[in-house]
């Protein structure tokens, strides 16, 4: 019942019209994240991981919404229509928000949308099932040049991180393999795992998630990853891939300048939580810092890299 | 400690009643359609943070389960699927209920729904991590077969009716291709409209194409809405001792639940359409199928509950979510600090196994409870007059497409469909093909052309697409479900030829010839309708992608034949069929006037706000549907009873459920 009456009194506190109040006083009532994806993806995850300490940052709790639909394109057409108190926020990712809109008509531009802050990034990773013959990324590159078209990659998505690091595998490795794509994270590791594809190209965090069932033969990170020491990153072995999907937190245009800054400190602050710092790492996600002052010339760098990769996926010419 | 060791840890008065008050919350929430489970789950995951990671698992297990059986109830009462795992149960429970047996098949499918939960949950419990192989088991190709499995059940469906039943479907598969493709990423017959943006909502589409059409002929005449019954009640014992007879069914059901219900990606609608198409394979008299048999809820019910506990083996064993309330779930363990994979159910099994009991406490408590709520659901059901309780379904219908993603769009889309169905349903096209079409769609073709990139990868086409062994048992049981209805119909005819042949002589006049069918005008204006919207589609593809193209150009090849088909069969019929006068007579004026009414309000809400658009819906559709003419203070009465009911649900969905509100100009 305990529950039920916290659902209540949460409910009737998000009701109560507030007036105009400053900035250093908010959040003064629980605020919605929306999820422009399914729950179970790394967009939801992570967001779970951070609502879990919302409120020791914020004394204010966050509840978090899931909107669907055309791979996030939905939800993000729709961010600048919804009120820009600050108290509805959105889970916004790249390369999607600069691939859809190049791709096609989505009803947003990548200019529109509003991110106050990139907390984390998902490098892309190369995985076989523990059953298959390949122990290295190696012996899968000689198999791909022996038998071209014949490597295939299971991975979230069209025009997605996976497809796009799987273009740059072929031109770095100077192979041809088929990218299979399948509609997110969990059906593409059910391929891989299936051994319905040779392989994946999915998020490293999916290594934490199988254990031992599955190996990753590279990382696309800058680093190896502190999950995992003794895999090599694509750049020790030679090939300057580099990627993966950005998560970060957007607000509607309308939203203040100091809301935005505001929102901005809180999830650097989350960002800085021992306990949230534990929980991301070991799940195999790699934290980024990038705040609202930065957000210009980082999300300008962003476009440059993914129009290229979009030459290469032929969405544009 | 073993595995019974952990029962008494589930057994704590705490547990308990988060098992109870789960499974109210949830078959309530099931029944209302569009408030979903995985709705429910995800507002209440934060209250399980701070619990124990046991307790605050059988309590999102509890509603999870709670809902898929409430599902049954709008299913049953009002033809409505109350979650889309209910889809097939509407085929016979509605009929049921039309005809007086409402409360047996309540009955039937609480009392089919708890063993179904009790054989996924005890999979669950002793089997999971061997059964966690079938998810891997099933590739592309099975999935894709598996769809196609599931679309030759309109062949049953539409027995008769054969060439509007697949043309149906073929609407419902273009249905699906609209919006964003997973598979290419092109952007498909959207029209250049933002709302087509996400595709059509299956929930939402559901909702219209089987309730709307139920209202507005509801609204028609002025008999009662279900068939009051002769006992009353819900006839418990017999629906027990029939439920008996026919363990069979349900053995059989429950087991193909469980294993659908582990592939990630297929879910409970599936599960429930496949068993009710064994059951009705099955069957010693399967032609009463679709007319009201209650083994079409038992095999339905039984089959949607066992994908919970078939689903939370992939979810718990591999990390992978069977459904998306197992998604939910899965975060909400991660959040806890549990590391989901085959070591959990070694290293955690305390956690594990304390809410797998639980669950399976909660599938139990469904009985009582299940009971209890059935009891009151179908009275109230059957005694509130008409002019309160077609305008308190209508704004469910609303509520309920609204409600999915806080979004008026749905809603629009859901009444514009349904009254689209409830036109095509008068000349014969049904809306079960489309929503099969629907809801396989989106998986036939992922499957279909992830099976030709792999095998086009490695130049094994055909065997990709007909030499896999789970493959080949799939088609095999697609072919037998296809040709089933045509062998047995031949039979029968066979058997009619015989007997006939044996008193012809005796009683030469008595040989029926059946009455030939005449020509049916306006199918064809339909059928020739369906050829240019097939035409559309054609030309559409050609500015897409060779991966997005396959599979509309072949849905526009085949909704052209079928629909040539039909206008050829037509034309070799006599002609001057039943023609059809347009008649206006009072059921019709009442008609016009609902769809009107409903259509403003959808279009109205963002403009002037929920409460008080709903409150002038309500009123005004209490107007259309009363032929009782009461008094002034019954009257008082229903008004205000009406504008608690628009208050009450707008108050849970703003202060519960947290969806964003429309912000009109009032509220």
């Amino acid at each position: 019942m305990k529950t039920a009456l916290v659902t209540i009194v949460t409910g009737l506190l998000a009701a109560t019209p507030l007036a105009a109040q400053s900035v250093e006083d908010f959040p003064s009532k629980p605020m919605t994240y929306i999820i422009p994806f399914n729950a179970g993806g790394e967009s939801d995850v992570s967001a779970r991981f951070q609502q879990s300490e919302w409120e020791n940052v914020t004394g204010q709790q966050v509840v978090i919404q899931y909107q669907p639909g055309a791979g996030g394109a939905q939800a993000w057409s729709q961010l600048n229509s919804l009120p820009g108190d600050g108290y509805t926020i959105m889970g916004i990712n790249l390369p999607h928000t600069v691939l859809q809109p190049l791709a096609g008509s989505v009803g947003y531009a990548t200019e529109d949308l509003t991110p106050v802050h990139y907390f984390h990034y998902t490098p892309d990773a190369i995985f076989v099932r523990a059953e298959s013959e390949f122990t290295s990324l190696d012996q899968l590159i000689e198999h791909a040049k022996e038998n071209p078209g014949l490597v295939t990659f299971a991975g979230s998505g069209s025009n997605s991180s996976n497809n796009l690091a799987a273009i740059r595998f072929n031109e770095q490795a100077g192979v041809t393999t088929t990218y299979v794509p399948f509609s997110g994270t969990g059906p593409s590791i059910t391929a891989v795992l299936g051994g319905s594809t040779m392989a994946g190209f999915n998020y490293a965090t999916s290594g934490v998630s199988q254990g031992d069932a599955m190996r990753m033969l590279a990382v696309a990170s800058e680093e190896r990853l502190p999950a995992f020491p003794d895999v090599p990153t694509f750049k020790e072995l030679g090939y300057d891939i580099v990627g993966g999907a950005y998560r970060g937190v957007a607000v509607p245009a309308s939203a203040s300048e100091e809301l935005r800054q505001r929102i901005s400190d809180i999830i650097s602050e989350i960002n800085a939580q021992p306990a949230f710092v534990e929980k991301m790492e070991s799940a195999g996600f790699v934290l980024t810092d990038i705040g609202y002052d930065e957000m210009d010339e980082f999300v300008a760098a962003r476009i440059e890299d993914y129009t290229a990769g979009a030459k290469a996926l032929g969405i544009i010419q | 400690m073993d595995i019974l060791g952990y029962l008494l840890n589930a057994l704590t008065p705490f547990n308990l009643m988060l098992a109870l008050v789960g499974v109210v919350l949830g078959t309530v929430i099931g029944a209302l359609p569009g408030l979903s489970a995985t709705m429910a789950v995800a507002v209440l995951v934060p209250f399980t943070f701070t619990m124990d990671p046991a307790a605050g698992l059988i309590a999102l297990g509890a509603i999870y389960t709670g809902a898929i059986y409430g599902g049954a109830y709008a299913a049953i009462l009002v033809n409505t699927p109350g979650t889309p795992s209910a889809i097939a149960t509407t085929f016979d429970g509605f009929p049921m209920a039309k005809r007086g047996d409402g409360g047996l098949a309540i009955s039937v499918a609480t009392i089919a729904s708890v063993a179904g939960g009790i054989v996924g949950a005890v999979a669950l419990l002793v089997l999971a991590p061997p059964l966690a192989r079938v998810a891997l088991a099933f590739g592309p190709t099975e999935y894709f077969w598996l769809a196609i499995f599931g679309l030759t059940l309109i062949a049953a469906l539409s027995v008769g009716n054969t060439v509007k039943g697949l043309i149906g479907a073929c609407f419902g598969l273009f249905l699906s291709m609209i919006g964003v493709a997973v598979v290419g990423g092109d952007v498909r017959y959207t029209m250049d409209m933002q709302r087509f943006l996400a595709g059509i909502d299956l929930t939402s589409a559901i909702i219209g194409l089987y309730c709307v059409p139920v209202i507005l002929d509801l609204v028609a005449n002025a008999d009662p809405h279900l068939k009051p019954s002769e006992t009353g009640g819900l006839r418990f014992a017999e629906g027990f001792r029939h439920s008996l007879k026919r363990k069979f069914n349900i053995v059989r059901s429950s087991v193909i639940g469980t294993v659908i219900g582990i592939l990630p990606g297929a879910g409970g609608s599936i599960a429930g359409l496949v068993s009710y198409s064994e059951a009705r394979r099955s069957s010693d008299d399967p032609d009463s199928f679709g007319k009201g048999n209650p083994d079409g809820v038992i095999a339905t019910e039984a089959a949607n509950n066992a994908t919970v506990g078939g689903g939370f083996i992939p979810t718990l064993v591999l990390g992978i979510p069977g459904t998306p309330p197992d998604a939910i779930i899965l975060g909400a363990l991660l959040v806890q600090g549990i590391k989901i994979g085959p070591t959990l159910f070694t290293t955690d099994a305390n956690i594990v196994y304390t809410f797998i009991w639980g669950l399976l406490i909660a599938t139990v408590l469904m009985l009582p409870v299940g009971l209890l709520i059935g009891r009151y659901a179908y009275s109230s059901i059957t005694k509130v007059p008409k002019a309160v309780l077609v305008p308190t379904v209508a704004l469910l219908t609303i509520i309920g497409a609204f409600a999915i993603h806080s979004n008026v769009e749905d809603a629009q889309l859901m009444v514009g469909l349904g009254i689209l169905a409830w036109v095509l349903n008068r000349y014969g096209f049904q809306p079960s093909p489309i929503v099969l079409g629907l809801v396989l769609g989106s998986i036939a073709e992922q499957g279909f052309v992830q099976t030709y990139l792999i095998g086009n990868a490695s130049g094994r086409l055909t065997e990709m697409f007909f030499m896999r062994p789970i493959s080949i048992g799939i088609i095999g049981a697609a072919l037998l479900t296809l040709l089933f209805p045509i062998w047995s119909d031949w039979k029968s005819k066979r058997r009619a030829q015989l007997a006939q042949a044996g008193v012809q002589f005796a009683n030469a006049e008595a040989s029926t010839i059946p009455e030939p069918k005449r020509r049916d005008v306006p199918g064809m204006i339909f059928a020739g309708l369906f050829v240019i919207l097939g035409i559309a589609i054609y030309v559409g593809a050609s500015a897409l992608s060779p991966l997005g193209a396959v599979f509309p150009i072949a849905i526009a090849a085949a909704l052209i034949a079928f629909s040539v088909l039909l206008i050829v069969m037509n034309l070799r019929r006599p002609a001057g069929g039943p023609g059809e006068t347009l008649d206006l007579n009072g059921g019709a004026i009442r008609r016009i006037a609902l769809g009107i009414v409903m259509l403003a309000w959808v279009l109205l809400i963002p403009e002037i706000g929920f409460l008080v658009t709903s409150l002038a819906a309500f009123l005004a559709i209490m107007i259309i549907a009363d032929y009782d003419r009461p008094s002034p203070r019954t009257w008082a009465i229903w008004i205000g009873s009406g504008a608690l009911i628009c208050f009450g649900f707008w108050w849970l969905m703003a202060n519960v459920l947290l969806l964003r509100m429309p912000a009109g100009m009032l509220f």
